[in-house]
């Protein structure tokens, strides 16, 4: 806590961030349109502007903007933790097992690995997502595919140079199964690059679902989304109605960049060389 | 067609993820190839290189088309035309989507068929006077003299009989409109017969949208490939100059055309493919373009605001409903479907308020449709009475429309929640045409539930609306409900053969065979769509015609400001 305090900047990450997770999960109770949010439609209040009783306006079908917002905050949730931990997941797997293991296992993943990272990771995403169809589940699988690789290289590389260190030799002689020693021994070592990465992924991977789902790969409707909202808000910019739109861009941004920078404020925590200079 | 949209989105988003993604690059490996893998996107061959350049044509537009520039005394220079629908088959015999835009322009007609209101149904096209027997199973049409093709063959009865012979031979597209004719003789050069198996009405059907044009001799031996690489030699006002695919289509105009030319007049004519709405409408507000249709229906209000545009509603013959699986849903699911549909909702509050509410299978505006004397009303609870009656419980349906288009978006998510009212789950399922088509024609079992379409007719006849979407169909490829009744096939059947000779008996029988597919309930029949199209309001003589869905005839505008 001390490291983020050193920042203003990490505090107000950190804000966002929390503010961004207490949204999504307490949304039903953070609006009185929580219908809106979920998608019932009231046509008699279309379009409308922003007003008390509609703090950001309402949309195309006479939904309140905010509780779309708070609605868009749990789909952007889930696909944020949902990406990371899946990539981390698959990616710390295949690093660890290729890294300690080398020869062919390393050989094969590896190429594996490569095969997916010639794929710009946006363009896998858009493919993988049009085939599969559009809805939450596949967006995270789609993200989740392009992603996965960067972490098994990371993960590959310190498993490479903890391997050699003299206690995993030491471990090794003592007659400690292989599987007991990378899943206790080696990959809790190897993590700390990792956690910086995830930080900063879960707002690239709001992101990035934002952009999925602006053209038309996201969530199906009714379901509240923010890239959907400004690509449906989008039409309504021109006539002036900006705040469907608007405002989901304003959420994206602010959650995209509050990750980002937790991801720093992790980096200085986690890497020895900053924690010094820091302290 | 729809992954292009989705690339050229791409390009917007790059935009917004370059700007607002540079904050960091070491810790996060995401938001800097996120800027530098739109271009290969671009490059990788999805046949997109147009739509992701269309975003920046906004800002390039000066050097681009500004017609007043060009303008001189006898010209009125380029008029652009923003097309939402890209021009996939120029091949004048089977083209049968939205290539008409062009076509009409380059290729012309027997007979052209009248915008509502006129006095007559029909105006001479390259026909002159025609005539039929009592029975209507033989014609006779008198051509129009000094018509020479754009290559510079005349045009006489033996080339229009080599042209409807090309496009009858080929049978594709919309081939079948000329199923009636037996045999055509050349009488003399400037008269040609026909011989029906059956009555019909071929000078409404000479007036077809489609598969009607006549084309030289030359072009007649050629094969698609050869029109669709720009070339073809019609009659029409206008040649086709240049085409790049899924970009434009350039015009330039016939001097020879019969028609003669006068002062004010467009030289060249761009046809440019704008498949994203929100561009087009970008477009049309900066001057980029000159004309565009199919814009959502919410901006409207706006633009009638703008001096320089004039917003221009008018009677369309082009509907919107709903099929509903005859495969996997009993009468009672229909029926409470039918019931439950928000029509009020969306008649008044989508579409700008200008829609109106279809009256049946076949759009108001078309002769033998409905008299709407049996209107289905929504009532939720009789909706769910049926179901429960039937014995109906955890109903989840799905609703499968086109990507992107957004009223049917909206119509769907008001009509799912009322329907979860009822308990009953709707899922919708965007989904590009091409995808959802070819999902459709597969096993109607495990197929949609319920597939939006629209329809604008070939030539003005219910059988158009009728037998497309509804007869027996061995294999789907429009009947996208399945639906099958021998009784309604046998009344279509005889109606489309009665309408040659007497109208009014065809009308009943149309009206008959559209009350048995109410009654079955074999769609939801949602609302007739407004035609609304927006052009500069310094370019006159644009007259809308619901017969021909989007076109417009060049040579009739003139530049007036």
């Amino acid at each position: 806590m001390w490291y983020f305090m050193r920042s203003r900047l990490g505090v107000a990450a950190a804000a966002v961030s929390i503010l961004f997770i207490v949204a999504a999960l307490l949304a039903p109770w953070l609006t009185p349109y929580a219908d809106a949010g979920r998608g019932v439609p009231d046509l008699s209040i279309r379009l409308q502007s922003p007003s008390w009783s509609h703090w950001l306006g309402t949309d195309d079908l006479g939904r309140d903007v905010l509780a779309r917002l708070l609605f868009g905050a749990r789909t952007a949730l889930v696909v944020a933790f949902g990406v990371v931990v899946l990539s981390v997941v698959v990616g710390v797997i295949v690093g660890a097992v290729a890294g300690y293991f080398g020869r062919w296992a390393d050989e094969i993943l590896m190429r594996v690995t490569d095969m997916f990272l010639a794929f710009p990771p946006l363009l896998l995403a858009v493919l993988v997502a049009a085939a599969l169809g559009a809805s939450l589940r596949n967006t995270v699988i789609a993200i989740a595919v392009s992603w996965w690789p960067w972490y098994a290289r990371q993960v590959r590389a310190q498993v490479l140079s903890l391997r050699e260190r003299p206690y995993v030799r030491a471990v090794q002689a003592i007659g400690v199964p292989r599987r007991r020693i990378i899943a206790l021994h080696i990959v809790p070592n190897a993590l700390s690059p990792v956690w910086v990465q995830a930080t900063a992924d879960l707002g690239a991977a709001v992101l990035t679902a934002a952009g999925l789902s602006f053209v038309g790969l996201g969530p199906r409707p009714p379901t509240a989304d923010w890239g959907t909202m400004i690509s449906e808000g989008r039409q309504y910019v021109l006539s002036g109605q900006w705040w469907i739109a608007g405002f989901a861009g304003v959420a994206i941004v602010l959650v995209a960049m509050a990750f980002n920078l937790a991801g720093d404020v992790v980096r200085d925590v986690t890497d020895p060389k900053t924690r010094q200079h820091l302290s | 067609m729809k992954f292009r949209r989705i690339l050229a989105m791409l390009s917007i988003l790059a935009l917004l993820a370059s700007a607002c993604g540079d904050d960091d690059d070491d810790a996060v490996g995401e938001p800097t190839p996120l800027a530098t893998e739109v271009p290969a996107g671009d490059s990788s061959g999805e046949g997109g290189s147009s739509p992701t350049e269309a975003p920046g044509e906004v800002g390039e537009a000066p050097d681009d088309t500004a017609p007043q520039e060009v303008e001189t005394d006898q010209s009125a220079g380029r008029f652009v035309y923003a097309s939402a629908f890209p021009f996939v088959d120029l091949d004048p015999s089977s083209a049968f989507s939205a290539e008409h835009i062009v076509l009409q322009n380059v290729y012309e007609t027997l007979t052209r068929f009248n915008p509502p209101g006129s006095s007559e149904l029909l105006s001479p096209g390259l026909a002159v006077e025609w005539e039929s027997n009592d029975d209507a199973t033989f014609w006779t049409f008198k051509l129009r003299d000094g018509v020479i093709f754009h290559d510079g063959s005349p045009f006489n009865a033996e080339a229009v009989r080599a042209s409807l012979q090309r496009t009858i031979d080929l049978g594709l597209g919309a081939a079948y409109i000329f199923l009636p004719i037996e045999s055509m003789e050349v009488v003399d050069d400037l008269t040609i017969s026909f011989s029906l198996a059956w009555p019909a009405p071929l000078d409404l059907v000479m007036s077809s949208a489609f598969a009607a044009f006549i084309m030289s001799p030359e072009s007649v031996g050629q094969d698609s490939q050869w029109f669709n690489e720009g070339n073809g030699a019609g009659t029409g006002p206008y040649i086709i100059e240049s085409v790049s695919p899924n970009e434009n289509v350039i015009l330039v105009r016939n001097n020879d055309y019969w028609g003669g030319w006068s002062a004010g007049q467009f030289d060249e004519v761009e046809l440019r493919i704008v498949e994203d709405q929100v561009l087009a409408e970008q477009m049309i507000r900066s001057g980029d373009a000159d004309f565009t249709f199919n814009l959502p229906f919410d901006s409207y209000a706006s633009l009638d605001g703008v001096e320089s545009l004039s917003v221009v509603r008018s009677l369309s013959m082009t509907n919107l409903f709903g099929l509903l699986n005859n495969v996997r849903l009993s009468a009672e699911v229909r029926e409470a479907l039918v019931t439950s549909f928000p029509y009020q909702d969306v008649v008044e509050n989508l579409y700008g308020g200008e829609a109106t509410r279809a009256v049946g299978p076949v759009p108001q505006t078309v002769w033998g449709a409905a008299d709407g004397s049996s209107l289905p009303q929504t009532d939720l609870n009789r909706a769910a009475a049926i179901l429960s009656d039937a014995g109906v419980e955890d109903l989840t349906l799905t609703y499968s429309y086109d990507v992107g288009e957004v009223e049917q978006e909206q119509i769907g998510e008001v009509w799912k929640a009322g329907l979860a009212e009822i308990g009953v789950d709707l899922v919708l399922e965007p989904l590009t045409w091409d995808a959802r088509w070819e999902i459709a024609q597969g096993d109607p079992a495990s197929a949609q539930d319920i597939y939006t379409m629209f329809w604008y007719p070939t030539y003005v006849t219910p059988t158009d609306f009728l037998y497309s979407l509804f007869r027996t169909e061995e294999f789907p490829f429009f009947n996208l409900g399945y639906y099958s009744n021998p009784d309604f096939d046998v009344l279509l059947d005889s109606a489309d053969a009665t309408s040659g000779t007497d109208v009014d008996a065809a009308i009943e029988m149309f009206r008959d065979a559209q009350d048995i597919l109410i009654e079955d309930h074999a769609a939801v029949f949602m609302l007739d769509v407004p035609s609304v199209s927006v052009i500069r309001a310094d370019i006159s003589g644009y007259t809308p015609n619901p017969a021909y869905a989007n076109v417009v005839w060049f040579y009739d505008l003139r530049r007036t400001g």
